[in-house]
């Protein structure tokens, strides 16, 4: 059937910064409010020449779910070409709206020419029509297809518009054989618009229009294949105007029956569109009535209806999408910077600086935080260089709110006598050679909108008027880019002649092929200045603040120098050759899942063992690492002949298991347990848990690292998230978490023996305690094996246990298959370990008492310990995010798996 | 239009995975040319620092830059570029004519309204172009013959010193240093001039701005046209390759890979891929995507890596690394044609050839 033919096979694909693609069943929603036909607001926006407040109604209908953005400047006061192109070049500038497609609509061919120039990505005309006969109509098409747009054809000839289903379909089928046959017009980008008249004009003949428009649209999709259907849908109840509840009423009513027919989209008010059940029912059948053709004084009777209905106003509410507004206004500014928004900046920024007392701070404190939010984002790929730009234009109008105040500020500070420092400022320039420099004029533009006076000299420019216009203009900074290699030795060039010429300011050093190893290498040691990199546009403010700042500029250049001192001494150790992450989770485990290698546990949720018998632990204890405790190498029980120290070893296990004896006998230390099973399933490199068997709810997650290093030919790069099955293969896996301690009263025991001065016993009851909790461990992991499902028929002994001979593992954050301690937290709050057991967690995740052991419980067969090994800055910021924790954070939680120096850039 | 697809490289593509050359640049370093070497006679008296204006070596030492295509025609490429990047008025201009922001003045569409109406820049671009393509012709076709192996000439577009997309103006976002028809007009007459040259195909490549892409591809269009290409069935397949960030995003206008074929698909190209960019390591999703969404060749050429002045070859990948990524590649089925940006030496190129050598193509549905 047609539907099928059109919607799935070739559905629409445009696009603007992002893909859009039409979806089967999903009605294609077109902003109709940037259009000055449809909107007065808008209209007289653009006549004032307000195109900011006018680009806010773009973003405005993009939040409120419009897929395409209609714009139109077709009105007798405005210059359409420059009116079109001016705001499409805004647009392009505001990465939230540039993200959808755009729709350039004008009745005027040089408006919609000038517009197509405006598209960098896959746009839709709107419209071209027979109206000038086929000629034109053809050379208007292939326009269209040169710069790759979808088009809009109005049912419109050499005779006027198509008014019923007859002509409707004539020239529609007309067009398409045209564009298809003669054109080469693909037939899936060919819209439709079979015009959508008004109805309930009080003229008979118009009473048919809604019909003839849904007939006509489905004829189009059953004979014209691939072709989709639009048209503008506020026009069906021009004549209602004023009355929005019933406006509303329609144009939902009308959606549903032409939507059922086949249209694919329509430009309306992508924020005021009711639903078509929520209709009321009095008014929903005098509106079909109408739409429908269904009774001759179906039109005095909605008007009649629709009088009381008058001051209802809107069914609808614009959506707010807003619930951030909600947030502190240090969180508000953060968002506003990180998402471009400065509807709100004016309000924001003076309530911050009202709560902080000066403007200053408000810029060196939450608005320089959201613009490191940006940075993070930006370095971790998940923003765009546009984005950061229109972030800095946000941080302008803060600036420039604040800029007043300082102002007072400063003159009060004159008026005391004090000196003032004047506003930043930069010379930045491409060095001789380079002919680059789209990258450094957005480090211009960021630092413009951050109150720095920026002087641009340009591209190939020489190191002589380089520093000869920084000393004319007092520059307080200067900035050098390139992005060729060569460009590199002219950047030490340039250094030493300042060192030559006795410069005093520092030097940045910024572009593709910089580094910051070889400004600290190369560069930096030929100025006695600070000499910083800038890795990007992101990052150009906190530098440049931070070397302007008062209070801050000793401390930055103490530890700007040290780092760069630290990357030279490093140099001689290069890190190891690393995968990058994306590589790495291709290289997961091999893991062939199946249900036969899933165990179902016999219960899940939490249980709990106090005042556990250390007696029946006793079997359980490994005493290798008992005597490696007291110093002494060897295997138990081969160690107790050594040739060297048996005699000693025999001693030391004598006495221990007497005390041992003494300990369980008087019960000197208690031992608890806690543990649980929960169903959880893969998602990435992180595992989450479910509330319960239908896996709806998600309780809680475990984020994974993944092995990236020397990863040699087809080593697999494993992650502990691997050993559980992934959410897609439907299998439903579990895992499992303990915390055990026999601790408890342990601390008392020492403090007795060393009171009596015996250390020796002080030291074996740790020694002991310590190996109970393995013991502990072991033993409740056996158990877990055999309420899990999988570990009634094992057959181990003691020894075989220790070898770990059995299915399944128990890692613990901290150790090297997951050596991230926070994740222990996780464990906590999951198991209430510290209400169940009394195990504390300190602030470095460090347990209390000692004895205690924590970890996860993972069932699969092949699932196995390894060595996590040094991890890539790429992984870093990906965990950083997954986690929600602050990249510095993490850093210093993986300090010694990191395989890059953090203070770098990279 | 069946032009395309009875084209000898297209066939080839149906084949095996197709060899493209490594980076003019890198290669030309290892001459060790100076200042004096690309002036040559002609430019001695040039204002402006031109060494680094790389193209000018097909006019001033075309031995080397012929020395260079025969390199990496032996190493294994079936297609080289001509050394024609920045071969428009728009770059050349940078190295020709003073900045005006030296002197406190902006470059804006009026400026640039003169750098296209320059006779010397005019000719100085026609000139790299047709040389250019008729050097790579004329060893293109020499190898072919002593071989026995068909080779192709891909007359290279670079995309601009100047960005369609961006404002350079902090206080006027919507500000262009350019018209999309002065961008467009530039491509022309590289375009023609390559076509003079007797190039094969036209590769429009490192897209960093879609929108600068656009106004070359509009240009190809209407050079077809009005030079009566299309009529004569005479048009050339045209390769276009982007350069992409970490997230998949062409690395100015920022457009992310599914939406940036979306926008070029209508020209119905020969090949759609990645060069330049971050290197290989980074690639891999974003090639992916672009095979899933795109039924035509996928081509790939990364750069060796990040520059990494500190290494020995000046990048951090070496000829192996090179070799193994791009085998990865192929294994999963990702490409049609491979060869190395930035940092790829003939090294580099022969090491890919070899390691390509027996890896199956991408399949792909070639367009009737």
């Amino acid at each position: 059937m047609s539907r099928s033919q059109a919607g799935v096979d070739r559905p629409l694909r445009l696009s603007g910064s992002q893909p859009f693609t039409q979806q089967p069943g999903i009605f294609v929603m077109i902003g109709e409010r940037t259009n000055v036909a449809g909107s007065p607001r808008f209209a007289k926006l653009i006549k004032q020449g307000n195109y900011e407040e006018a680009v806010s109604i773009a973003r405005q209908q993009v939040e409120n779910g419009a897929n395409v953005l209609d714009i139109c400047m077709d009105e007798g006061m405005i210059d359409g070409v420059a009116a079109m192109t001016r705001f499409l070049q805004l647009l392009g500038s505001e990465p939230e709206v540039a993200k959808v497609p755009f729709m350039v609509d004008s009745s005027k061919w040089e408006v919609i020419e000038a517009g197509l120039k405006c598209l960098q990505g896959k746009g839709i005309v709107n419209s071209i029509s027979l109206k000038e006969g086929e000629q034109v109509f053809r050379h208007h098409a292939s326009t269209v297809l040169k710069y790759g747009a979808a088009v809009v054809v109005m049912a419109f000839d050499e005779a006027g518009q198509a008014a019923t289903y007859a002509e409707k379909i004539r020239i529609c089928e007309r067009a398409y054989r045209i564009l298809v046959d003669e054109v080469g017009f693909p037939p899936e980008d060919i819209i439709f618009d079979p015009n959508i008249l008004t109805v309930a004009t009080g003229m008979e003949e118009h009473n048919n229009y809604a019909v003839d428009f849904i007939n006509a649209t489905r004829w189009i999709k059953a004979n014209l294949p691939y072709a989709k259907v639009s048209g503008g849908v506020s026009n069906i109840s021009f004549s209602f105007r004023g009355n929005n509840k019933v406006r509303e009423a329609m144009h939902a009513a009308f959606l549903y029956h032409a939507i059922a027919a086949g249209m694919d989209m329509g430009i309306v008010n992508a924020g005021m569109l009711e639903v078509y059940e929520e209709i009321e029912p009095e008014l929903k059948v005098l509106v079909e009535d109408v739409l429908l053709n269904r009774r001759p004084d179906a039109t005095e009777r909605l008007v009649e209806h629709g009088e009381s209905l008058k001051q209802a106003g809107s069914a609808v509410r614009e959506k707010e999408a807003e619930a951030w507004r909600s947030g502190t206004v240090e969180e508000r500014l953060a968002h506003a910077l990180v998402k471009g928004i400065d509807t709100y900046i004016d309000e924001d920024t003076e309530e911050a600086r009202v709560k902080l007392g000066r403007p200053l701070l408000v810029i060196e404190g939450p608005l320089m935080a959201g613009m490191s939010v940006v940075g993070d984002l930006f370095g971790a790929g998940k923003m765009f260089l546009p984005q950061v730009v229109k972030s800095a234009r946000v941080m302008k109008k803060a600036v420039a709110h604040l800029t007043p105040y300082m102002e007072a500020e400063k003159q009060a500070l004159l008026a005391a006598g004090h000196e003032v420092k004047a506003q930043g400022k930069i010379v930045l320039a491409t060095v001789k050679g380079d002919v680059h420099d789209i990258g450094k004029n957005i480090v211009g533009v960021v630092l413009a909108c951050n109150n720095f006076e920026v002087i641009d000299m340009g591209v190939m420019v020489s190191c002589e008027k380089i520093l000869e216009r920084a000393t004319q203009e007092k520059a307080d900074l200067i900035g050098l880019s390139g992005l060729i290699t060569p460009s590199l030795d002219e950047m030490v060039h340039v250094a030493r002649e300042m060192e030559r010429q006795g410069f005093k300011v520092p030097l940045l050093i910024g572009g593709a092929t910089t580094s910051r190893a070889h400004t600290a290498v190369k560069i930096a040691p030929h100025y006695s200045q600070p000499v910083v990199h800038v890795a990007d546009a992101s990052r150009a403010v906190p530098v440049t603040t931070s070397l302007l700042s008062e209070e801050g500029r000793d401390e930055f250049v103490a530890q700007h120098r040290a780092e760069y001192e630290a990357i030279r001494r490093n140099l001689a150790a290069p890190v190891q050759q690393a995968v990058s992450l994306s590589v790495a989770r291709q290289r997961r485990s091999a893991i062939r899942w199946s249900a036969a290698d899933i165990a179902t546990p016999e219960f899940t949720g939490v249980r709990v063992l106090r005042e556990f018998p250390l007696e029946t632990l006793r079997p359980y204890i490994d005493w290798s690492p008992f005597f490696h405790a007291w110093g002494l190498k060897g295997i138990y029980p081969r160690i107790l002949e050594h040739e060297g120290h048996g005699e000693q070893a025999r001693q030391i296990f004598q006495d221990g298991n007497a005390l041992l004896d003494e300990l369980i006998a008087d019960r000197k230390l208690t031992a608890h347990a806690v543990y649980g099973l929960f169903p959880a399933n893969a998602v990435g490199d992180d595992v989450e848990l479910y509330t319960d068997s239908t896996r709806s709810h998600v309780l809680d997650r475990f984020h994974f690292l993944r092995q990236q290093v020397n990863r040699e030919g087809n080593e697999p790069c494993r992650s502990l998230a691997d050993f559980i099955a992934p959410g897609e293969t439907g299998l439903p896996d579990h895992i499992g978490a303990f915390a055990v301690t026999t601790g408890i009263g342990l601390q008392e025991l020492c403090e007795r023996y060393r009171a009596a001065n015996d250390d020796y016993n002080a030291i074996m009851a740790e020694a002991l305690a310590d190996r109970l909790a393995e013991a502990f461990a072991e033993y409740l992991h056996q158990r877990v094996r055999q309420e899990w499902g999988y570990g009634h028929a094992e057959q181990f002994t003691p020894e075989d246990l220790i070898h770990e001979r059995y299915r399944g593992i128990r890692p613990a954050p901290g150790y090297p298959a997951c050596p991230d301690h926070t994740e222990k937290g996780t464990i906590w709050r999951l198991l209430q370990v510290e209400a169940n057991t009394g195990i504390q967690i300190t602030e470095s995740f460090a347990m209390w008492p000692g004895s205690s052991i924590s970890g996860l419980y993972f069932a699969h067969p092949e699932s196995r310990y390894f060595s996590l090994g040094k991890i890539a800055r790429d992984q870093v910021a990906d965990y950083h995010l997954r986690k929600g924790m602050p990249l510095a954070e993490v850093e210093r939680w993986l300090g010694p798996y990191l395989n890059y120096d953090p203070a770098s850039e990279g | 239009m069946t032009t395309v697809s009875q084209h000898p490289l297209v066939q080839l593509l149906k084949r095996r995975i197709a060899i493209i050359d490594g980076a003019m640049g890198t290669t030309i370093r290892t001459y060790g040319m100076a200042e004096a070497d690309i002036r040559g006679e002609r430019f001695r008296n040039a204002d402006k620092h031109l060494l680094n204006n790389g193209d000018l070596f097909s006019l001033t030492q075309p031995e080397m830059i012929c020395d260079i295509h025969r390199r990496f025609l032996e190493a294994g490429a079936d297609i080289i570029e001509t050394n024609t990047f920045g071969a428009t008025t728009i770059t050349q201009s940078e190295f020709f004519v003073d900045d005006p922001r030296e002197h406190g003045g902006r470059k804006d569409p009026a400026f640039y309204q003169k750098i296209i109406e320059d006779g010397m820049l005019r000719d100085l671009a026609w000139e790299i172009n047709e040389k250019s393509a008729r050097q790579c012709r004329e060893w293109a076709d020499r190898v072919a013959n002593e071989t026995g192996r068909q080779r192709f000439v891909a007359g290279s577009i670079g995309p601009l010193t100047v960005s369609l997309s961006n404002s350079p103006d902090a206080d006027d976002a919507g500000f262009r240093v350019v018209t999309f028809d002065q961008v467009k007009q530039a491509y022309a007459e590289q375009v023609r001039a390559l076509i003079a040259g007797g190039v094969d195909v036209l590769l429009l490549e490192t897209i960093f701005d879609s929108l600068n892409a656009k106004a070359a591809l509009v240009a190809i269009r209407e050079v077809f046209d009005e030079d009566g290409l299309a009529a004569a069935h005479r048009e050339l397949p045209v390769m276009i390759s982007a350069a992409v960030g970490r997230g998949g995003e062409t690395l100015i206008s920022a457009q992310t890979t599914e939406a940036f074929w979306n926008a070029v698909e209508h020209v119905k190209p020969l090949s759609v891929g990645l060069n330049c960019s971050l290197g290989p390591d980074l690639m891999f999703p974003f090639l992916e995507e672009l095979s899933s969404k795109a039924n035509v060749a996928i081509s790939c050429y990364p750069n060796a890596g990040l520059p990494n002045p500190l290494a020995a070859t000046g990048f951090d990948l070496g000829p192996e690394d090179m070799a193994r990524y791009l085998s990865n590649f192929a294994e999963n089925g990702l490409i049609n044609i491979a060869g190395g940006c930035c940092g790829n030496t003939p090294d580099h190129i022969a090491a890919i050839a070899q390691a390509l050598e027996h890896k199956a193509p991408r399949e792909y549905e070639v367009r009737a």
